[in-house]
């Protein structure tokens, strides 16, 4: 306890120093802090601060924290992702980060190395303790079970990443098995070429408190949604608007229906925007505000959002002409995930604007680092 | 009032007095004989209940008395209680307030309030939330090929395959 207060005493010590000298200080040990949780299963191996540093700008301190976290597997199951929760004291801003590792495939006894670089500007003068505690947020498994305490819904997300990368390792082995080594190259070649043509939008988010009318944008007007349908999907859109004025769209609002048997606690909508030229994008995705949502089989509900998205690209704004929508993912209130098939996402409309999943983006830089042999023989592991 | 004494009234009976001497003396001595004459008077009423008036008058004169005495005794207690129980407690209460005025000026912790907006978006080497003053965000340690992707419930990703060959995703979530 004693330590733990001197530890605290000198980390506000050093910042000091580096506000009144306005240079660069490496961290001092105590201003990060690690918590796994008793029965986890990773275990760290320790870490160290020196490549982090604090540096004083003005009436700002700017912290530069460089983490390089090994973590050992302890559990008899192979490990498939890893959240980390970072939470900040003495920044107030209301939020909250996480870095997360997927696509992994970490046996029993393994070792993966986190790595966490992060920037924070706070005030000078600010308050003792850690600047930065990092908790385990969630550990997925390779059958899908989830250890953690879920508080960022990491076990869906990691659960939707995991989905997505069986549903596109068990296509590239099928190119494999199909076409063998030269066909699975080309393959990679087309994905590489696909995701270079993908156009990037610049997108400025802002959680938008309740806009009083002189707030609201003269020529503000209300846009519809179009939809592109999935016949296998468990929910289907119905209808959907949303206020825009020029590059500028807010509050969205999207009716779906469970065409599903089973209960449904999670919608989420992939939401594209078109500029004047008819150039699409993908701009967000909508996922269900109302986390309590329960959608029973053959009924309706809403899916909305109270933020404001501004577009740009290039530094110029991108004005917003039409919007269209697709289901994204789905849960079931038994915790099964859906998330769409590659024939669904092998539409025109969509595969010129959607990027990768998590697991094709590493396996095309497997691809492109090892070559061909490395990637074959990742894909013979799963 | 000071009374004539004897030789005084001599030298007025005497005619040997001074202006002002007499004529003082001579104002004490038309008291003396109004007052004569009042009780004679008096002793002409034949129903004034005596013992009851002097039972009245005396009560009155100890009712005076201990009131006196109170009158008295208030500043003496005073004197020995300057730091009185309600004189601590305001003194207590102003101090706290100080305290706590001092804190709400000078507290080290700057909490935003809650009118003040806060900014998710991508940057050239990350992804950034911020609010004007502070700001916290999630490098992308040099990495190509990033992915953004934006939440329109608040949040920003950053998705990147890092040195190690692992997909890593960074990201804020505004609140």
């Amino acid at each position: 306890m004693r330590n733990r207060i001197a530890e605290r005493l000198l980390a506000v010590a050093v910042l000091s120093a580096a506000a009144a000298l306005a240079q660069d200080v490496p961290l001092p040990p105590g201003s990060v802090n690690f918590t796994l949780g008793s029965d986890s299963p990773l275990v760290s191996l320790g870490f160290s601060t020196r490549e982090s540093r604090a540096t004083a700008r003005g009436a700002a301190m700017v912290l530069d924290l460089h983490l390089s976290i090994p973590l050992r597997n302890i559990s008899p199951k192979r490990i498939r992702g890893i959240a980390l929760r970072l939470v900040s004291q003495d920044v107030t801003l209301g939020g909250q980060a996480s870095v997360s590792l997927t696509s992994l495939n970490v046996g029993p006894g393994e070792l993966v190395t986190a790595r966490i670089d992060r920037a924070l500007i706070r005030p000078t003068q600010a308050a003792g303790g850690p600047l930065v505690e990092i908790f385990l947020d969630g550990v997925l498994f390779d059958d899908l079970s989830f250890y953690g305490p879920d508080r960022l819904n990491s076990r869906r997300t990691m659960t939707a990443w995991e989905k997505e990368a069986q549903r596109d390792r068990d296509y590239f082995k099928r190119v494999l098995a199909m076409s063998g080594r030269d066909g699975l190259g080309r393959e990679m070649r087309a994905s590489m070429a696909r995701q270079a043509g993908v156009p990037q939008l610049d997108v400025r988010l802002q959680r938008a408190p309740a806009v009083g009318s002189a707030a609201i944008p003269q020529a503000e007007r209300s846009e519809k949604f179009a939809f592109v349908d999935f016949a296998d999907a468990p929910v289907a859109p119905i209808q959907g608007w949303a206020m825009v004025s020029g590059n500028e769209v807010r509050a969205p609002r999207i009716q779906v229906a469970n065409r599903s048997t089973k209960p449904i606690k999670h919608v989420e909508l992939g939401w594209l925007v078109s500029d004047s030229s008819g150039q699409q994008y993908m701009a967000a995705t909508l996922p269900s505000s109302d986390p309590d949502l329960y959608l029973p089989a053959g009924k309706t509900a809403r899916v909305e959002q109270d933020t404001t998205l501004r577009f740009s690209r290039n530094g110029r704004p991108v004005n917003v002409q039409a919007m269209s929508g697709f289901i994204s993912q789905v849960e079931f209130a038994d915790g099964k995930i859906w998330v769409p098939s590659r024939q669904n996402l092998d539409r025109d409309v969509l595969r010129k604007v959607l990027p990768p999943s998590a697991e094709e983006q590493r396996l095309i830089d497997l691809y492109v680092r090892k070559g061909p042999d490395a990637l074959i023989e990742e894909l013979k592991k799963y | 009032m000071k009374h004539p004494n004897e030789a005084t009234l001599a030298l007025h009976a005497g005619g040997d007095l001074g202006f002002i001497a007499r004529w003082i003396c001579r104002e004490e001595l038309a008291a003396f004989t109004d007052t004569r004459e009042m009780i004679g008077d008096l002793a002409e009423v034949p129903e004034l209940p005596w013992r009851r008036l002097e039972a009245e008058m005396k009560a009155n004169i100890r009712l005076g008395l201990a009131a006196g005495e109170c009158v008295r005794m208030e500043p003496a207690r005073n004197q020995h209680g300057w730091f009185s129980f309600a004189r601590a407690a305001v003194a207590c209460a102003s101090v706290a307030v100080l305290l706590a005025s001092s804190l709400l000026l000078e507290r080290p912790h700057p909490r935003v309030a809650q009118s003040r907006l806060v900014v998710v978006e991508s940057t050239s080497d990350g992804i950034q939330m911020s609010d004007g003053g502070q700001a916290l965000g999630l490098s992308n340690s040099g990495a190509r090929n990033v992915i953004y992707s934006a939440g329109a419930q608040g949040n920003m990703g950053a998705r990147y395959v890092d040195a190690n060959g692992y997909v890593t995703v960074n990201n804020l979530y505004a609140q």
